[in-house]
């Protein structure tokens, strides 16, 4: 296949690395980009444009794709893709920036960045994708807590036993767990545990935050793992 | 043939011409009509008569008698009866008495005397019936015959026509009147509904808001009126294309200028980023945070730049919907709370315990100025450390209040460029039907945004 590099790093047996297929025509941001994914512990297929690109639906767990590529554009492969696998997570690592360009992007793609980028906000991205596809065990240890990010399922690490939590306080921690280090609004948190549309000064969500936090905080008068941004709402950040 | 007769005008034309001949044909009609009548008039009244003609006759058939009696009186009078049957006539003899009488209806005296007679013929002067008086025989000594005439024996034979047949004409005349305000009512009639159908049909629009090419019903100037408006149509569909196709280049233009601007950035960008991975010498390490966040000014100024040029040409999409505003307010703070958290700042938000407030904006635009707002804060306003976000209802206006403690507008700043950025901001709040102001004192800026409250 020609324009393709794959690059690895040799990691111990038995890990699994994360495999992703970055598309970019242009030799030395995809060069570098490639580099600079894999010493972050990615392993990386790097193509040179969207030729063969199908092929990969069911090699890796993620997509970045440049927009303008020789041949057939971003935009017509990334959708062709998603068409191929729907719970395949596509990133749109594009310069161009017009607003027509994103809307048209995220109407088939699961996140859209325009050049130039930060690195780490591209690897914050991915494993926020990664995250929301569930394309890997991952396991995070946020304060006192192991938190296996596919079932979420929670260990307490000073009492080394698993916590329980009810249908709603699982639903809530899933859905910090899944915007790890965002802001949520009590909107947000409220649409996406209660399916409802939040009303001002609807305490439920409060109630419920109080008994998450008793359960995982060391401190519940005194939280550090779900902060409150006072006007805002509320974050985990890891 | 069928041409001609395909213009409205030529239809017009036609009418008119119809209604002048029907006209006309009437009066040829009438004419001939009275003509014949009044030769049957004529043939009947053969004595065609006239006073002077018929008061000499009278005297002379009177003066000219012969033998003087009621016989010969009365023979005389049935031959006058025969010309003139309305006429009545009396002879009084030479005594005053009334010798003969023929068809008098009034009641006549027997005996006339000189002042009755007198008097008789001074009533009778130019009155109704027309009456002669003559003396009778040639000797003037046998009394006086006198003849009486209704004056309407006399009248013209079109008076006469005009009695017997003056309704029928009346009534010819409204009929053919009326007639052709029937056939001009439904000629006129025809092109208003046509005239009517066009204006709806005109006011058709597409999905595009273009009018809709209609059918073309007849050949006339109606006609040719909608086939004017379908080649106008045409053209404005072929215009749209074209206006469509050029905003297209220019948007492509604009796409491709903006990605071969930002590609290099881009690896200004990586080649610092792997460079910051490497153990560098502090000054090393200074200058590639330098590089990176005039990596980001340079992205910011050509972002806003972009934006600016299509502003100014109005072809920034602006989509107008209802947007909760707290809740618009404190999802895109918390895309900048991150930031402001790097970056040391106090962030003081009042938004908690305030009704949901609903404005007509674009989300796009209403992110895109606060995006500005808050950048500036961090650029010329980092000394501070400092940003409130807060919502008032004041003077009738909902407020987006936005406080920094920089140094105002007027402090020096590292980062001053061409006011680029709050160009923007002003446009966008302008184009959403908002209105803004910003104090600025030592203490810091203050920016406000507001809607006139519902």
């Amino acid at each position: 296949m020609s324009g393709m590099i794959i690059l690895t790093r040799t990691y111990k047996k038995g890990y699994v690395m994360t495999h992703i297929l970055y598309i970019e025509d242009e030799r030395e941001i995809g060069s570098l980009v490639s580099q600079q994914l894999v010493d972050r512990g990615y392993e990386v297929t790097w193509l040179q444009s969207g030729e063969g690109a199908e092929s990969y639906v069911d090699l890796v767990d993620l997509v970045i794709l440049d927009v303008m590529l020789p041949g057939l554009d971003g935009f017509s492969i990334g959708k062709r893709l998603k068409r191929a696998s729907d719970s395949l997570p596509i990133l749109m690592l594009s310069a161009r920036t017009a607003m027509e360009d994103k809307i048209e992007g995220l109407s088939f793609a699961d996140d859209y960045i325009t050049k130039p980028f930060h690195f780490d906000e591209l690897v914050a991205r991915i494993e926020v994708l990664l995250r929301r596809f569930q394309k890997q065990e991952q396991l995070l240890l946020i304060q006192h807590l192991h938190i296996n990010t596919k079932d979420i399922s929670i260990t307490n690490t000073i009492t080394n036993e698993e916590i329980q939590l009810t249908g709603k306080q699982f639903l809530l921690f899933q859905c910090f767990i899944r915007h790890l280090n965002q802001i949520l609004s009590k909107n947000q948190l409220y649409e996406q545990v209660w399916s409802e549309t939040y009303i001002e000064g609807d305490k439920t969500l409060m109630v419920h935050i109080r008994y998450l936090r008793e359960k995982i905080e060391v401190d519940p008068s005194n939280p550090t793992i779900i902060e409150t941004i006072r006007g805002i709402g509320y974050r985990v950040k890891q | 043939m069928r041409k001609l007769f395909g213009s409205l005008q030529a239809k017009y034309m036609l009418l008119i011409i119809t209604a002048l001949a029907i006209v006309q044909f009437a009066y040829l009609l009438s004419a001939m009509l009275m003509s014949g009548i009044q030769n049957q008039f004529e043939t009947n009244d053969s004595a065609a008569v006239y006073y002077d003609e018929v008061e000499h006759s009278w005297h002379n058939d009177i003066t000219r008698l012969t033998e003087i009696n009621s016989k010969a009186m009365n023979q005389m009078f049935e031959k006058w009866s025969t010309t003139y049957p309305e006429s009545s006539m009396f002879w009084v003899d030479e005594q005053g008495n009334l010798a003969s009488s023929w068809q008098v209806s009034w009641d006549i005296p027997s005996y006339w005397t000189s002042s009755y007679t007198v008097s008789f013929m001074k009533e009778r002067y130019g009155s109704d019936p027309f009456t002669i008086v003559a003396l009778v025989g040639d000797q003037d000594a046998s009394g006086f015959a006198v003849l009486e005439i209704p004056r309407s024996v006399f009248n013209p034979p079109i008076m006469k026509i005009y009695d017997q047949y003056g309704q029928w004409l009346i009534i010819g005349v409204v009929l053919i009147i009326m007639l052709f305000i029937v056939i001009s009512y439904l000629f006129f009639r025809s092109i208003r509904k046509r005239l009517l159908h066009l204006q709806m049909a005109m006011n058709n629009r597409n999905s595009d808001g273009l009018p809709i090419p209609i059918t073309i019903s007849r050949t006339d100037e109606i006609g040719h009126l909608e086939n004017a408006f379908n080649h106008m149509v045409t053209e404005l569909n072929e215009s749209k294309l074209r206006e469509q196709e050029e905003e297209r280049i220019r948007q492509e233009l604009i796409a491709n200028l903006s990605h071969d601007l930002r590609t290099p950035l881009t690896k200004i960008q990586s080649n610092a980023y792997s460079l910051t991975q490497l153990s560098l010498p502090v000054e090393s390490e200074q200058a590639v945070h330098s590089l990176q966040r005039s990596v980001e000014q340079i992205d910011t100024l050509i972002e806003n730049l972009m934006s600016y040029t299509l502003l100014m040409s109005h072809k920034y999409r602006l989509e107008m919907k209802d947007v909760m505003m707290i809740r618009f307010l404190r999802e895109h703070l918390a895309t900048w709370y991150a930031t402001f958290e790097r970056a040391d700042f106090e962030i003081d938000v009042s938004l908690d315990g305030m009704p949901e407030f609903v404005w007509k904006a674009d989300p796009i635009w209403l992110g895109r100025v606060m995006d500005n707002l808050f950048q500036n804060v961090l650029r010329h306003a980092s000394s501070g450390s400092y940003i409130g976000l807060k919502v008032e209802f004041k003077h009738g206006y909902e407020v987006i209040i936005i406080v920094d403690h920089g140094g105002g507008m007027n402090s020096p700043s590292n980062e001053s460029g061409a006011g680029i950025g709050l160009s923007i901001v002003d446009m966008m709040i302008n184009g959403m039907n908002l209105s803004w102001d910003m104090q600025s004192n030592e203490q810091g800026l203050t920016v406000e945004i507001c809607k006139p409250h519902r």
